[in-house]
């Protein structure tokens, strides 16, 4: 059953030194309980779709196309609509745990404030819930957890703080915004462990946002890979890895430090003056002439969506 | 604790610095220094002036002065005025009380004022209103307390004979207090809520910006709710430190409104004193006033570290 | 954004012709303020103004005035940042002792209640425009050091600052041109409120009768026209012109260093 749905989702920017085409066309399916990974470098635009889903973007955004919950576009509602959803149907895990906590208020008043908005429950009541979402987090104390404010909390506490906050209310979609960003590989473990448990608890489905390719593998069933706005290929992540269609891809794969980390030539375009034509072939080893001039349509090959001319 | 021993200490030491600078003063400044000490307006025989310098102790050497000064404030001795025929400390007492009557009140007006619309001012940045009140608040904020004073006074008073324009010489019932006070009251609270407002507002622009705002949204929270939960108690750490900044700001101020609607205070003391060259009431207030600022200040750091969890754990 | 600019270029017009009166006093005035003519006339097409208690022309006196408010404004002004600037620089740029003291040094001079102060100052010295001005200047420069202080702090941890240590140079020279040209444009707008508020405070002063009376600022012409019967008298030409002048110039200023710290904050963006 498909939960949410991107339709052609299109977001720019205003800014002062123009108009950044930050979402070009992108479009995809998220399944209810299934996890799908949406990779790519800094600036492709990943965190955008996240933050177009929720609808937070700032005020100098321009969004076009479709995003469908339950069939219903969540673009077009207004913002009390939105906040009934928000936290509770679909949440967001930001991206910088420390700026995403506010400093003045404790751990316990953070975490409760969900239940207690949504759902109308009584604060301590609530403190219960909290405590007992964070002994399954792994925390040791979680009665001075709940007391202690995020000034006290180390880098990887406050990231199981904000995964907390964000499952509380059981949501079913799940949007994790480079949650291992920064961390050394003993927290990037635990906090994979901490996502696929919150998975399991209630089956959610989860959008897993980020630039780095290990965790991605591990915790997702499909994924896609971003680059300047655009999906590029996107599958099976069991069959991505096996064997990459798109030269980007390949790229990426072959980047990886087992693989001979082999970088890719040259660096992301702008987004202000994106390349004419497929936006990747300023870097591609197998670029045509047709490259320059046209994006390539979607083509599935193999049960895999890619855009390239390779495959048309 | 919610207060430092470091921070008091520093009170401490500032307060024995400051009252140490009023002991140099009037024995640098030029004249002589009978008269620094005494004021102007006094006349003695020769020899009785001798045996005022030698009680004094003008004759002896400076540190057993200095001890002799110390001694006399920790027994809440501040000298004689004769200008007043009073002693000091009984005089400024007296007249202290009325002018905390116009300050505390307008403190407390032009916080809750300043501090809520400069908040929504914040929020809400673009709306009509919103502009007229910056631009008032800007122009408040621009003015010499005194001549709001002098206007208002000329406006209310003299033309349309809605308020009186003296102290409150008359009985002390409570809508005659409340009549002569008014004017004066509110023009402090206007004076004090236009900086608290422009603080407060750029606070919130600042705090709007942040990423916790936007993760309150995500998490679901309505934009009013927000505001008032979150941001609020962010943004007004800055006001508290002004507040407390501001009482010496504001404490002047309210001499000056004082003299303008003619009220039995400080100020007007003050402004006595210094017709007459009074120097011992001049410096007694300033040791006063010293006093209040300093316990103005700590009262803004406890408070700070009531609010703000980062500060009671840096001590 | 379009408000901000309006802002800037409205308080930069203001300001301009403030200055410009000032020092062009002797030629727009249409009298010396000195001069003396029937005293308390009421605004005519002779007097603009109308006369005060001893006969001088008002308009004249109060265009002569923007000179004296003006120049104790800036000059205080000028003192008080120049001694914050540096006070802020040695203490965020050494940081340790050096730092701690002269903190401690800032926190005490906060907290001496200045107007009360001065007050005193002027009562025992006779009143000097210069006396004024230094006073004022000594005073107000601790919310300049603080915030120099803070953008130091920031600016000596930016790597081209490391670079030139790594390259040797001094730490004089390292301070004059790399750290200081970071500061200008917090210290800019300081400065300009810092005029703002020198300027209140002469004005209250002189409404004290502690001013120059040498110079006729515009605090001492309300002053005079408040002891000299002009309130009571409904005189309103005479007490009204010179504070709303203060006031549209102390506003004007204010415009011009809040626009500024706008830009500031958007830059640093």
């Amino acid at each position: 059953m498909t939960l949410l749905e991107i339709k052609n989702l299109k977001v720019t920017f205003e800014s002062s030194l123009g108009k950044v085409k930050a979402v070009e066309d992108i479009s995809f399916k998220l399944m209810a309980g299934e996890t799908l990974a949406l990779v790519g470098e800094t600036g492709s635009g990943k965190s955008t779709i996240a933050h177009s889903i929720m609808n937070i973007l700032p005020p100098n955004a321009a969004v076009k196309g479709k995003i469908l919950f339950r069939n219903q576009d969540l673009l077009q509602m207004s913002e009390k609509e939105l906040s009934q959803i928000r936290g509770k149907e679909i949440s967001l895990i930001m991206q910088n745990p420390a700026l995403a906590l506010n400093p003045v208020f404790s751990i316990g008043h953070q975490m409760t404030e969900p239940l207690v908005i949504h759902e109308s429950l009584k604060k301590s009541k609530a403190i219960l819930q909290a405590q007992d979402l964070l002994k399954r987090l792994h925390f040791k104390g979680p009665g001075v957890a709940i007391k202690s404010y995020p000034f006290e909390m180390s880098g990887g506490m406050k990231q199981r703080i904000l995964i907390g906050i964000s499952v509380i209310l059981n949501p079913k979609v799940i949007i994790a915004d480079e949650p291992t960003k920064g961390l050394d590989s003993r927290l990037k473990t635990m906090v994979l462990e901490e996502l696929k448990l919150v998975k399991e608890m209630e089956h959610s489905s989860m959008l897993f946002i980020s630039h780095d390719l290990h965790p991605a593998r591990e915790i997702s069933d499909q994924i896609a890979v971003l680059y300047a706005g655009e999906i590029l290929e996107s599958g099976l992540t069991v069959d991505f890895f096996k064997e990459p269609l798109h030269p980007y891809s390949k790229g990426l794969l072959e980047s990886l430090p087992e693989k001979g980390f082999k970088p890719i030539p040259g660096t992301p375009p702008s987004m202000i003056h994106p390349p004419e034509g497929c936006k990747f072939h300023p870097r591609c080893p197998y670029k045509k002439e047709i490259c320059t001039r046209k994006m390539p349509d979607k083509v599935t090959i193999k049960g895999r969506d890619v855009k390239c001319v390779l495959y048309n | 604790m919610a207060i430092s021993k470091k921070k008091i200490l520093r009170y401490l030491l500032a307060l024995f610095i400051i009252f140490s600078l009023n002991f140099i003063i009037p024995r640098i400044m030029p004249g002589d220094p009978l008269t620094n000490l005494l004021g102007e307006e006094f006349s003695l025989s020769e020899a009785a002036l001798q045996e005022l310098r030698s009680e004094l102790g003008l004759d002896s050497p400076l540190m057993l002065q200095y001890i002799k000064y110390w001694k006399n404030i920790f027994l809440f001795d501040l000298g004689y005025s004769y200008h007043f025929n009073q002693k000091v400390i009984p005089l400024i007492t007296g007249r202290m009380k009325w002018t905390l009557v116009l300050l505390l009140p307008s403190i407390i007006f032009g916080a809750i004022l300043g501090t809520i619309l400069g908040a929504l001012s914040g929020w809400k940045k673009n709306a009509l209103p919103n502009k007229t009140i910056t631009w008032t608040f800007l122009t408040i904020y621009s003015s010499p307390p005194y001549f709001l004073g002098i206007i208002l006074l000329y406006i209310f008073s003299f033309k349309w004979g809605l308020f009186p324009f003296k102290g409150f010489y008359e009985t002390g019932t409570l809508s005659d207090i409340i009549q002569h006070l008014f004017l004066p009251v509110l023009i402090m609270s206007a004076f004090s809520a236009s900086r608290n407002y422009m603080i407060m507002r750029g606070s919130v622009l600042i705090e709007k910006e942040k990423l916790y705002v936007v993760y309150a949204r995500a998490k679901g929270l309505y934009k009013e709710a927000i505001l008032f939960r979150h941001i609020f108690k962010n943004a007004i750490l800055p006001v508290l430190t002004l507040v407390a900044l501001d009482f010496g700001f504001l404490f002047s101020g309210a001499l000056f409104v004082e003299i303008v609607f003619s009220m039995n205070g400080m100020g007007t003391l003050i402004y006595e004193a210094l017709l007459s060259r009074d120097y011992p009431v001049l410096q007694g207030c300033f040791l006063i006033i010293t006093l209040m600022v300093i316990g103005a200040n700590l009262f803004s750091d406890v408070l700070n570290g009531i609010i703000d969890p980062r500060v009671r754990e840096r001590q | 954004m379009k408000s901000r600019t309006f802002w800037n270029r409205s308080g930069l017009i203001l300001v301009a012709f403030f200055v410009f009166v000032a020092i062009f006093a002797d030629l727009i005035a249409p009298h010396s303020p000195w001069e003396r003519f029937e005293p308390y006339t009421k605004p005519s097409t002779k007097h603009w103004l109308g006369t005060n208690d001893i006969g001088n022309d008002i308009l004249s006196e109060l265009i002569h005035g923007s000179r004296a408010s003006l120049i104790v404004g800036v000059g205080a002004s000028a003192i008080a940042t120049l001694l914050g600037l540096f006070i802020g620089l040695i203490s965020g740029y050494f940081k340790g002792f050096a730092d701690e003291l002269l903190m401690g040094v800032t926190d005490i001079f906060l907290m001496i209640p200045r107007i009360p102060l001065l007050i005193i100052l002027a009562a025992f010295l006779k009143s000097s425009f210069w006396i004024i001005m230094l006073a004022l200047g000594l005073l107000w420069w601790t919310s300049t050091a603080r915030v120099v202080r803070s953008r130091t702090l920031q600016v000596r941890e930016m790597d081209f600052v490391t670079s030139s240590k790594c390259l040797g140079f001094k730490n004089r020279h390292i301070i004059l041109s790399d750290i200081l040209p970071n500061i200008f444009p917090v210290a800019l707008p300081k400065f300009m409120l810092t005029v703002a508020t020198a300027m209140i405070s002469e004005a209250s002063l002189s409404f004290l009768g502690l001013g120059d009376p040498s110079m006729k600022s515009w605090g001492l012409m309300i002053n005079f026209a408040f002891i000299k019967g002009g309130l009571i008298n409904e005189m309103w030409w005479w007490y009204l012109p010179p504070g709303i002048c203060i006031v549209l110039f102390v506003f004007s200023i204010v415009l011009l260093g809040f626009s500024f710290e706008e830009e500031k904050k958007v830059a640093i963006k």
